[in-house]
């Protein structure tokens, strides 16, 4: 074989070896000098922006990963003796009292703690609100149109043979949507498990899909893919920010509304920083910033105000908050039963 | 001089073999032991309960059911469409133009993380599909379900049957199908008793490919599939990301564990070990046989144009989602999505190029140094070796993913959450593909070479590196390829894996999709897209450069 040949071969191959780890390396990521490690289950786009203000305020680099709320708690649970974070951010309530009965997080009252009300925040400080999300129905105006219909207005609306395969919800092994959603058809049952599972049952053949997230239905609502849906508000408006055209109404009978938490994990390896994080959010520092990032969350900090447009859409809607004790009670009785009985029946 | 013997006079074999058998045992068969002892041990020994309350329930036999008939229908309606394709690319003389096009279009798929064809089929399909509504008008169809499934996973996986069928047909010598002409046989009849029978092999072996294939994806499904067709691997994802019931999320797995197994034995005993191929030296000159009547090549020509054509449809759609503000309601051009890849996205972007990094030298490396030692040197278990290197390559991800999470997850070796577990995932589940070429290119050269030069004195590592490793170079740049493309694009075993430090594209853009973030998810596909076109489109002009006038073609997208 010619030498020059075989250099070349040679070569080729040695260079791959040296540049692709070299390449790796160079692209490693940097860490900050103070960082914190958190789990946010409010989705990238408005927990990013809260983070970079939070770092513009301390100096405190928020690294995080997103997953829906089940998918946190369960990761939270597994990790239990060996934390890989500090902080579980956001999520629904439910989630956060089911922490509390796995025992997994730190007690710690934030300054803001004695100014919250009862319903945002556990006892012992386990964990703390930082904003209150209702749930809400949202549907396509064409798809109405359609129809016929009018926006639904009662739990039962939903139930019209009109919606057949045509609403999309969360899936209740995944996300904290589905779980407030089922407490609210509890509650507004009167806590009748029964009587709340019979009408879910009744409401399934107008299921066309239940989606891994909360959130994961709108899209196909906005586009008319899905007739309408149950949702977190948040993820409703913006749907109709985007310019997709769809309504939001609430039912007569009311519908639940969780607290968002935040949390200190049980053997954190930076409490400190977790602590200074869990200030900042349920302070108005952070809850102030909703209305600039259009994050419609309610605030749950009685200082800070509801952005008016928000507070219009919420007037005269009928909504009461999901119980966190009970929910955290129940929360895995319920979902199997729904697994058992609506998803596969 | 016996086996044994030969690892006694060779230190450098000796230890290689130790090594090699050290991480094989590590990341192979300690993974898929745990996952056993998940499966059928409790607190209180052996149980059968697990494996019970499975074949008991009848959703999960449902799911079972739903994914084998998947599979089954994904492995007829790919490799039909696999050979029309390769049909058409080797009888019907296209023009040049005409076959690059194609060639982009099946190569597509294949470079892409599994579920953008998911994507852009939910858009097209449903009650306000592009497609069905907007084109033909259609209302009120379901997107959701077996159809869908199919279609999307047929058209994801077809390329692997082309990959597979193109290069038999191509060697079939024409001259046999001439002569049967000139017999006075009909074209039908020359296809019905020569052309078919003889690409009966590759026929089976892509069937087998891409029944494997569907059996591993839980992403197209987990888009497409609804709840009216729950099939299995995208139950166990659920049941281990949602609830986190590693024993539940184990068990579904398992139970994929038996078809797997199954289809790779009859793929390596029954498929791999024949040879049909009539190419019998370059002697004659050969005569193109005009093997299809010219209405008819009309008519393939026109079917691959119509399949290409939806292809590339569909990869428009998601570079046009990736460039408006919101499909479907604001349409108007912006940047935006890619800005926000390259802001929020960064980090997942870095650490998916830093894991390939890692990933793409380690797997060539150890699928060359494999198979040499397996193709070339006797050591006892060099078969069972081999075997068991296979074994990661043969399941489907979603068992790997689980069977290294509960391995790893816990003392003596915690190591999820680390960049060198998915490194590992990746190197033991693609580095086969750099085992087999390399088998197969050693098996058509001399042994005599790498003899002679032992016989002046050289040791096994001296010969290896200056004898063999350069002949092997293709097969080691092949590997190269393949664990590049999937180290980037692959999700069904490494999303069991991503963690608060190392997370990955793919990832993120099954998370962006099954939120609300088109945008994002179609921008990132984009950028997948195109890493992997430019990173293989240079090692495809290395491999050129490698290759000696004459030897064969070696895909490296080629199983």
């Amino acid at each position: 074989m010619k030498l020059v040949v075989y250099l070349r071969r040679r070569m080729l191959g040695l260079a791959a070896l040296l540049v692709l780890p070299a390449l790796g390396l160079v692209a490693a990521p940097a860490l900050a000098a103070e960082t914190l490690n958190a789990y946010s289950i409010w989705p990238e786009n408005w927990a990013r922006p809260m983070f970079e203000e939070f770092e513009k305020a301390t100096g405190i680099k928020v690294n995080f990963v997103r997953f829906s709320s089940g998918e946190a708690l369960a990761r939270v649970i597994a990790e239990k003796n060996n934390p890989r974070v500090d902080v579980l951010f956001g999520g629904p309530v439910e989630t956060f009292a089911a922490g509390v009965t796995e025992g997994v997080f730190e007690p710690y009252k934030p300054a803001s703690f004695a100014k919250l009300a009862p319903r945002f925040r556990q006892a012992d400080g386990q964990w703390t609100a930082i904003a209150d999300d209702p749930l809400v129905f949202m549907t396509n105006d064409k798809f109405l149109k359609e129809k016929g219909l009018k926006a639904p207005a009662s739990w039962n609306d939903l139930l019209n043979p009109a919606y057949k395969d045509s609403l999309q919800m969360a899936d209740a092994r995944t996300s904290g949507t589905a779980v407030t959603r089922i407490f609210s058809i509890l509650e507004v049952n009167g806590r009748d498990e029964n009587k709340a599972f019979a009408y879910m049952k009744k409401l399934r053949p107008n299921v066309q899909l239940y989606t891994k997230s909360g959130g994961g239905g709108t899209l196909p609502v906005g586009l008319g893919q899905a007739g309408g849906g149950i949702f977190f508000i948040v993820d409703a408006l913006d749907t109709k920010a985007k310019g997709y055209e769809v309504s939001i109404s609430f039912p007569s009978e009311g519908i639940g509304s969780a607290a968002e938490g935040i949390a200190l994990i049980k053997g954190a390896k930076n409490p400190e920083l977790g602590k200074k994080l869990i200030d900042w959010a349920t302070s108005p520092a952070m809850q102030n910033q909703f209305a600039k990032y259009k994050i419609n969350f309610v605030p749950a900090h009685p200082d800070v105000a509801v952005e008016p447009s928000l507070a219009a859409i919420l007037k005269g809607a009928k909504i009461f908050p999901i119980d966190a004790d009970y929910a955290g009670a129940n929360r895995k009785k319920v979902v199997d039963r729904w697994i058992a009985e609506i998803l596969n029946p | 001089m016996t086996a044994g013997s030969r690892l006694r006079d060779d230190p450098a074999l000796a230890v290689s073999v130790a090594v090699l058998w050290l991480l094989l045992g590590l990341f192979v068969v300690y993974p898929l032991a745990m996952l056993f002892a998940r499966v059928f041990w409790d607190q209180s020994g052996f149980t059968l309960a697990g494996i019970a309350t499975v074949l008991t329930d009848r959703h999960q036999i449902r799911a079972f059911y739903n994914s084998l008939l998947l599979a089954l229908l994904v492995g007829v309606i790919g490799t039909l469409l696999g050979f029309l394709f390769a049909f058409t690319a080797t009888r019907c003389r296209l023009p040049r133009l005409l076959v690059s096009a194609i060639d982009v279009a099946v190569l597509l798929p294949l470079v892409s993380p599994p579920f953008t064809t998911a994507i852009g089929w939910i858009f097209s399909f449903g009650p306000r599909g592009l497609i069905t509504n907007g084109l033909l008008g259609i209302k009120g169809v379901s997107v959701y379900g077996l159809w869908s499934t199919l279609g999307a996973e047929a058209l994801t996986y077809f390329p692997i049957a082309y990959l597979a069928l193109r290069p038999i047909l191509a060697a079939i010598d024409s001259n046999i199908e001439g002569m049967a002409q000139s017999l006075g046989a009909t074209r039908w009849r020359v296809f019905r008793t020569v052309t078919l029978p003889l690409s009966v092999p590759g026929l089976a072996n892509a069937f087998l490919l891409l029944f494997a294939a569907s059996l591993a994806d839980f992403a197209t499904p987990l888009i497409l599939a609804g709840n009216q067709f729950p099939v299995l691997p995208t139950q166990a994802y659920l049941q281990i990301t949602g609830l986190f019931d590693f024993r539940g999320g184990a068990v579904l797995s398992f139970t994929l564990l038996v078809p797997a197994l199954i289809v790779f034995v009859l793929q390596r005993y029954w498929v791999g070990q024949r040879h049909y191929v009539t190419v019998t030296g370059k002697g004659a000159g050969q005569v193109p046989f005009d093997s299809v009547a010219p209405g008819m090549r009309w008519l393939l020509v026109a079917a691959c144009v119509a399949v290409t054509v939806f292809i590339a449809y569909l990869y428009a759609l998601l570079l046009y989602a990736s460039l408006v503000v919101a499909l479907g309601a604001n349409h108007a051009f912006t940047l935006q999505h890619y800005k926000v890849i390259f802001t929020e996205g960064l980090k997942p972007i870095r650490d998916t190029l830093f894991i390939a990094a890692f990933a793409t030298p380690l797997g060539g490396i150890y699928g060359v140094l494999l198979g040499y030692l397996v193709a070339r040197k006797l050591f006892p278990g060099r078969r069972t070796m081999e075997l068991v290197s296979m074994i990661n390559y043969a399941l489907p991800g979603t068992i790997v993913g689980i069977a290294y999470l509960i391995a790893f997850n816990d003392p003596p070796l915690v190591l999820t959450g680390t960049a060198l577990l998915i490194v590992a995932c990746y190197v033991f589940r693609y580095g086969p593909t750099g085992i087999r070429t390399t088998i197969a290119l050693l098996q058509q050269i001399d042994k005599s070479l790498e003899e002679a030069s032992q016989g002046l004195g050289a040791g096994t590592g001296t010969t290896f590196r200056r004898v063999t490793l350069p002949l092997i170079m293709p097969a080691f740049f092949a590997g190269l390829g393949v664990v590049f493309i999937r180290s980037m694009t692959a999700i069904s075993a490494t999303i069991f894996l991503v963690s608060i430090g190392w997370t990955l594209i793919t990832v993120k853009i099954l998370e962006n999709i099954t939120e609300l973030a088109l945008g994002p998810a179609a921008a990132f596909s984009v950028l997948v897209v195109v890493i992997v076109f430019v990173v293989i489109a240079a090692i495809g002009r290395v491999l050129r450069l490698l290759r000696a006038p004459g030897a064969p073609v070696t895909s490296f997208l080629g199983a």
